[in-house]
């Protein structure tokens, strides 16, 4: 293919031409096994990588296809070591699988005796395996599957785990159209489940257990539900914090024939089990007098599935305990694969491959995200602010360069722009964010705001009852604000790519009327925060949103 | 064994000895010889019976053979071993005994002229006719000689090379008169088990161990020894006589013919895979080349003193090239070979790029790439031992004098005709070891060069995935005419003279611009290196995909332009087919210092760019360059500052003051190049009451003019402190001095106090209080009052030398006397570093000096105050 759409370079980036005529088809083709790296707007990264081509062969793609692949879309003929590589990589997938033996239990397999040989040579597979059948066959202790997958993950020769799931216990879950309303204002309504939301069900119930890599705003949740229909046994659902967990039992009551009583909470403030129960990680991992106090809930009842929202901030201990749930279904939520703290092989071998993934674009293009414009408004500080701000000490820096007294009027005026929309202003400080409360006098949520207020607001927000809002890092995670159509960033701790992911997330809900959703940042030129926003606008850019940088003068030229 | 045996049936006609069939040649079969032996003709033999003597030597034979393939081996063996048989040997005896006729028994049966089969090429000819011509190349060499007549050629081996082939030819044991031998062994009524002995024998080699005495296998041997199947040739050993041997293999010497060189399994490899792949080799040699004319430029590395490159250097350069050690050193290695960069013979000699550098920089990547690879031809450097150690141990450095080895572009054009032999299939070291192998199976190049060749050729783009490239097999074919038959003399100077073509050839074809076939050279239709290297490359685009996230994409080979630009004012991310580059504050900085401005940036930039500089990238260029040189840093030996700007107004303009180069950077402040104290000077003379100021501000008064030394002698002790007066020994006093000196030697003669004891009193002699020196030494020595103990003679060596030594342990300064070179006592403070050998070595602070003094001139020590 001489003039096809993709360039593969020997560092296993692949590059895509977004412009040409069978980049969609040539996207579609790699995306089993490539993972997208960023999504500017000309030429999309992807890149190969020994997890990524592991999870396609789990998918059931072999190492031909991908060779053919590459060469049949490659502008240029492909490196032949890069080839070689692809093969022998993904030639080392399925090599041993775990399977159930009629009469030895677990047991690891090999259909090549020198691999089995070699995994079982190694220092730290020792102890989690028992006698060996015969050259190709070794027992494996039932307490040690998760762990074993973790090793040999590590050691280079990942397991398919074909020993099954128990089956758990049963507990009928259907999906319900029209929606049981949840408060008395609203009304019900037809839905049926998104395409791609169903090929994730799909996905995830052939593969058995895995990660479903869906962009915020695309739904994860009725996923979530599908799965749990499907499975139709107790579930556990793991969430990040207690609003999520709200949430979670909100648009389970709502699309699901759950009702509120089959659905319980094991948080800080209420600990009740019931078929269905929603769990945060904090509880899980609280610890008193040195052991984890809630472990029981994980065996409190016969589970048939476990759901993991939001995958990629997985605490560690979370994994500790998923090693041990091995023998139940797992499903793992998440808008990226991309880990800070490089993780994700233990998602691969604890959670499971990665099942579905759409290209955020994609779906934002089917319409089911609102597109965003991303704007960095970019502050002049006044003379003496700079003078400040030059000798202070460094770690001040950024706290003086964030919370500029001028970035308040620049909000006012984004504000003022934005008369008819749901506005969302969210920082970090909260000396700043309780000034900028009062000057747009919109109501604050921070930290120390109970849930109960907090909900409250939320829903005052939902409903169009406020306009504004005001929110500290804690909105950052899971909470739902599906009206948000402007948000205004004024102060973030240090450019986390994950943190970004969220705040964009907040307003790329789905709007009803399908208007541009807005996200403005708001920086202080020549300091850190500009620093810090240059890893923003990569991210964004990356992920394919125009970015446009305008000066805080000429604000008023943007409408 | 290989002589005409007495009872031979030669024909009448015939030669009947070797010497013979060489004297009775034709002048051109004598050509002939001479050309396949080049050494039988240097020195001119003086006779025809000495050019037989020469051709028969075991020195001749040894080279002959060393440039023997395994084919002509074989063909040998069996000729040696088939010439003892009774009746005349011809190349159909030949062929048939070397199983080479079954595949082409009708040629055989036709031709018995192995002119005749050559003619009828090889397909109809087969194996036999290879080995036909074989047996004509041997005749022709000498190695065989025909004693028959002209119509029953009757072959033998030439005398000599039954020794020079070793024992046991063809697997064979020794041979044995037709009387010693078993009139007609009955092989099929052997005992039981004799049959797998002989089996065992059978294909060589021909010696076996006797079994242990009493065992069953012994009854067995020993019976064949007697039917005379084996021979006894010791207690423990027996051997297979030749003829039984022959008998066994059924008339054949060699179970099959060895016509043809191995064709080891490779990897098969698309020829478009093979040469993209050597193309990008190609064009990653030619960058770091590139980079390394850039390293160089700025920092010349030096020259070993034994030659080469150290290996401090050789990992910066490693560094700057972005790859590993061993790869800079083959790139080093090739760019000096190909003249880029050189020992510039200064004193203390470095490494810098030529003139030929420049020009290299101005081709295209083809050239570029022609240039390096036409050097790397014809080089004889073996880089591959670089690392290694040496017979004394030392480590070889990239660029030493003595890597290289005459033999080198012989064997890089053997390596390169082995994978010449198996288009687009990749062959790894052992395919290519055991054709070289095959070809000269008496003179195996070493792996380790074989090794370092290839993987030279993958560093240069000669091969591509492992398989010889399109380029590659353009470099080869220039190499070529010199490749067969060439002697260490000879193949080199015509290897070198056809290098010297392929860069004509190249030339020519570079100045007419398309480098389709040089239009200089004699032979037409064969593409230059360069030029096959130019189809290869994938084409230039000048074209950058800019992107929100301050990337840009070059969708293919930038051209030179797009190059220069992309690596000046971006970061490299990945390279390849395409190169992907981030833009940064830091790149853009580069570009901005290489003298780029913002406005020219984006010009070039939206110049290349098919969607235009995206926002981010502007502004990331704009508020670089508005922050780039907004701090200015310069060079000034002092300055001018006045309250009043009307008092310095016109001094920077005041031609009279030019000299003093004043440089004015605000209305108050001027910068002057000269030192403080001539700029003072200049300004005073001009009438402006100017005075000198210290850094913190302060006026200086006069005491800038004292002399230098007593200066910085009040700067070591403080300005403010009046210390006590420095102890120097001036003029004046000198009577006293000597006075002193006269006064130390009689108290020495006296046994009077050393000079510990004479500080101590002076200590407390003088009305200023004791310092804290004399007062600690005075503690660490407290008996040491005048009178109370008989103290060594002062200047006692050993008394100097234990004050000197608390002085170089405490690192303290002490006051030294010592008898100058004039025979002046001078006395100074000094800080002993080092005392040994009877030899002071001391720092003086006020001069800034370390010196060595001589202990026996030192005529007195105390310790200094602080």
């Amino acid at each position: 293919m001489p003039d096809g759409p993709i360039i593969v370079q020997s560092d296993k980036s692949v590059l895509l031409e977004v412009d040409h005529p069978r980049a969609d088809e040539a996207r579609r083709a790699i995306a089993p096994f490539a993972e997208l790296e960023r999504a500017p707007e000309h030429v999309h990264t992807y890149r190969l990588t020994s997890l990524g081509l592991w999870n396609a062969r789990a998918a059931g793609h072999d190492a031909e296809q991908v060779v053919n692949t590459l060469i049949e879309f490659s502008r240029y003929p492909v490196p032949h070591a890069l080839l070689i590589d692809v093969a022998e990589t993904m030639g080392r997938y399925g090599r041993l699988t775990l399977a159930t033996h009629p009469t030895h239990g677990l047991v690891l397999q090999a259909t090549d005796k020198a691999v089995l040989a070699e995994v079982l040579k190694s220092k730290r597979t020792a102890g989690l395996v028992g006698d060996r059948i015969d050259d190709e066959t070794v027992v494996v202790h039932r307490s040690e599957r998760g762990h074993l997958k973790q090793v040999l993950v590590k050691l280079g020769w990942p397991a398919e785990d074909l020993a099954g799931y128990v089956d758990g216990e049963k507990h009928p879950i259907e999906l319900a159209s029209p929606t049981h309303p949840r408060t008395p204002t609203e009304q019900p309504k037809e839905w049926v489940m998104r395409p791609y939301q169903s090929q994730a069900v799909d996905g995830f119930w052939h593969g058995g257990s895995g990660v479903v890599v869906l962009p915020c705003g695309a739904g994860k949740t009725i996923v979530g539900a599908g799965a749990m229909a499907k499975s139709g046994t107790t579930t556990l659902i793991l969430v990040t914090n207690t609003v999520s967990a709200r949430q979670w039992r909100d648009e389970l009551v709502r699309r699901t024939s759950l009702t509120e009583d089959e659905i319980g909470e094991y948080s800080g403030a209420r600990k009740e089990i019931k078929p269905v129960t929603i769990a945060t990680y904090q509880v899980l991992t609280t610890k008193r007098k040195g052991v984890y106090a809630h472990l029981e809930l994980l065996d409190a009842r016969d589970w048939g599935l476990v759901v993991y929202d939001e995958v990629h901030l997985l605490p560690a201990p979370i994994f500790r305990m998923t090693a041990d749930l091995q023998a139940r279904r797992r499903l793992g939520l998440t808008a990226t694969l991309v880990r800070e703290d490089g993780r994700e092989d233990e998602v691969f071998s604890l959670i499971g491959p990665k099942r579905y993934d759409a290209p955020w674009k994609d779906i934002e293009a089917q319409g089911y995200i609102a597109p965003a414009d991303c704007v960095e408004v970019r502050l002049t500080l006044p003379e003496h602010e700079r003078m400040v701000y030059a000798t202070a000490e460094p770690e001040d820096k950024y706290r003086l360069a964030a919370c500029a007294p001028g970035k308040n009027r620049v909000v006012e005026r984004i504000v003022a722009q934005h008369p008819d929309d749901q506005v969302l202003v969210i920082g970090q400080y909260l000396d700043q964010l309780e000034e900028l409360s009062q000057h747009l006098d919109a109501p604050l949520i921070t930290g120390a705001t109970t849930v109960r207020e907090r909900q409250r607001l939320f829903e005052a927000f939902r409903s169009g009852e406020i306009s504004r809002l005001v929110v500290s890092k804690v909105a950052n995670f899971s909470i739902d604000l599906p009206e948000a159509s402007v948000a205004i960033q004024v102060s973030g701790s240090f450019g986390s790519r994950q943190e970004e992911a969220q705040r964009l997330g907040r307003v790329m809900r789905p709007k009803a009327d399908g208007r541009t959703a807005h996200f403005y940042a708001v920086v202080t030129r020549d300091t850190v925060d500009q620093d810090f926003a240059a890893h923003r606008q990569r991210f964004l850019a990356e992920q394919g949103y125009a970015y446009r940088i305008v000066d805080a003068e000429d604000l008023d030229a943007v409408a | 064994m290989a002589s005409t045996s007495p009872d031979s049936t030669a024909p009448e006609n015939g030669p009947r000895t070797y010497t013979e069939a060489i004297r009775t040649r034709s002048d051109d079969a004598l050509a002939a010889l001479l050309r396949a032996r080049p050494d039988l003709a240097t020195p001119s033999p003086s006779t025809l019976r000495s050019l037989a003597a020469r051709a028969s030597s075991r020195t001749s034979l040894e080279r002959a053979l060393a440039h023997a393939d395994a084919r002509t081996l074989q063909v040998l063996e069996s000729v040696l071993v088939l010439a003892d048989e009774d009746r005349p040997l011809t190349p159909a005896g030949v062929v048939e005994a070397l199983g080479a006729g079954a595949a082409a028994g009708d040629t055989d049966a036709t031709g018995d002229d192995a002119a005749d089969d050559d003619a009828a090429g090889d397909d109809a000819a087969g194996d036999g006719g290879v080995v036909r011509r074989v047996l004509g190349d041997l005749l022709d060499a000498g190695l065989l000689w025909d004693a028959g007549a002209d119509a029953e050629p009757d072959l033998r081996p030439c005398p000599g090379l039954a020794e020079a082939l070793g024992p046991y030819p063809a697997g064979l044991g020794p041979a044995r008169p037709a009387e010693d031998r078993p009139p007609h062994p009955d092989l099929d009524s052997l005992p039981r088990g004799a049959r797998e002995i002989l089996d065992a024998l059978t294909w060589g080699p021909p010696v076996g161990v006797v079994p242990p005495p009493s065992s069953a296998a012994r009854q067995v041997v020993e019976a064949l020894v007697d039917a005379g199947l084996l021979i006894r040739t010791d207690a423990r050993h027996v051997v297979l006589p030749r003829d039984v041997g022959l008998l066994l293999r059924g008339g054949r010497t060699h179970p099959s013919p060895d016509v043809a060189p191995p064709r080891p399994d490779g990897r098969s490899i698309a020829p478009a895979t093979v040469d993209a792949e050597s193309a990008s080799a190609a064009l990653d040699l030619v960058r770091y080349v590139g980079l390394l004319v850039a390293a160089w430029e700025d920092t010349p590395p030096p020259v070993l003193r034994s030659g080469g490159l150290g290996v401090r250097d050789l990992r910066r350069t490693a560094l700057a090239l972005g790859c590993d050690e061993p790869t800079a050193a083959s790139v080093v290695e090739l760019a000096a070979a190909a003249g880029i960069v050189a020992d510039d013979g200064d004193a203390p000699p470095s490494y810098r790029p030529t003139t030929v550098a420049d020009a290299w920089e101005e081709q295209d990547d083809a050239d570029r790439w022609a240039l390096l690879a036409s050097a790397w031809a014809t080089s004889r450097r073996t880089p591959w031992i670089v690392g290694s150690r040496d017979e004394r141990g030392t480590v070889r450095a990239p660029l030493a004098p003595d890597l290289h080895r005459a033999w080198v572009p012989r064997l890089r054009t053997r390596v390169l005709e082995a994978l010449d032999a198996q288009p687009a299939t990749a062959l790894d070291l052992d395919g290519v070891l055991r054709v070289l192998r095959w070809h000269t199976p008496r003179a195996v190049p070493p792996e380790q060069a074989v090794a370092g060749l290839l993987d030279a050729a993958r560093l240069l783009g000669v091969t591509g995935a492992g398989a010889l490239s399109a380029a590659g097999r353009a470099l080869l074919a220039h190499l070529r005419p010199a490749a067969p038959g060439a002697d260490d003399d000879t193949g080199d100077r015509a290897v070198a003279a056809a290098t010297a073509s392929v860069g004509a050839g190249d030339g020519a074809g570079d100045g007419a611009g398309d480098g389709e076939g040089g239009a200089g050279s004699a032979e037409v239709a064969r593409p230059g290196p360069a030029a096959a290297m130019r189809a290869a490359l994938p084409t230039e685009v000048d074209e950058v995909l800019l992107q929100g996230d301050l990337t840009g994409i070059v969708p293919g080979r930038p051209s030179q332009a797009l190059a220069r630009l992309v690596e000046r004012a971006a970061d490299v991310e990945s390279r390849g087919a395409a190169t992907t580059v981030r833009f940064s504050v830091a790149s853009v900085t580069r570009a901005l210092d290489h003298g780029t401005t913002a406005e020219e940036l984006l010009d070039d930039l939206a110049h290349r760019s098919r969607s235009g500089v995206p926002q981010p990238l502007e502004y990331l260029v704009r508020d670089t360059a508005r922050r780039h040189e907004a701090v200015r840093v310069g060079t000034a030996g002092s300055y001018v500052r006045a309250a009043d700007p009307t008092t310095l107004a016109g001094l920077a303009e005041d031609p009279r003051l030019a000299s003093l180069g004043l440089v004015r950077l605000a209305p108050t402040v001027l910068a002057a190049a000269v030192p403080a104290a001539e700029l003072h000077e200049a300004l005073r003379s001009r009438g402006l009451l100017s005075a000198l100021e210290g850094p913190d501000g302060r006026v200086l008064s006069a005491r800038l003019r004292r002399p230098p030394r007593l200066e910085r002698a009040a700067g070591s002790r403080g300005p403010t402190r009046p210390g006590p007066r420095p102890d120097v020994v001036p003029g004046a006093d000198q009577a006293e001095a000597r006075a002193a000196l006269v006064a130390r030697l009689r108290a020495a003669e006296r046994g009077e106090p050393t000079a510990v004891d004479r500080l101590a009193t002076r200590a407390t002699d003088r009305d200023t209080p004791p310092r804290t020196g004399p007062v600690r030494h005075a503690e660490r020595a407290p008996a040491a009052t005048p009178g109370q103990v008989p103290a060594p003679p002062p200047g006692e060596p050993g008394d100097t030398v234990a004050v000197l030594a608390d002085a170089l342990r405490d690192g303290r300064l002490v006051w030294i006397e010592m008898v100058g070179p004039r025979g002046t006592l001078e006395r100074r403070a000094l800080k002993p570093l080092r005392l040994d050998g009877g030899r002071l070595r001391a720092l003086d602070p006020d001069r800034e000096a370390e010196l060595t003094v001589a202990v026996h001139r030192i005529a007195g020590v105390e310790p200094a105050d602080e």
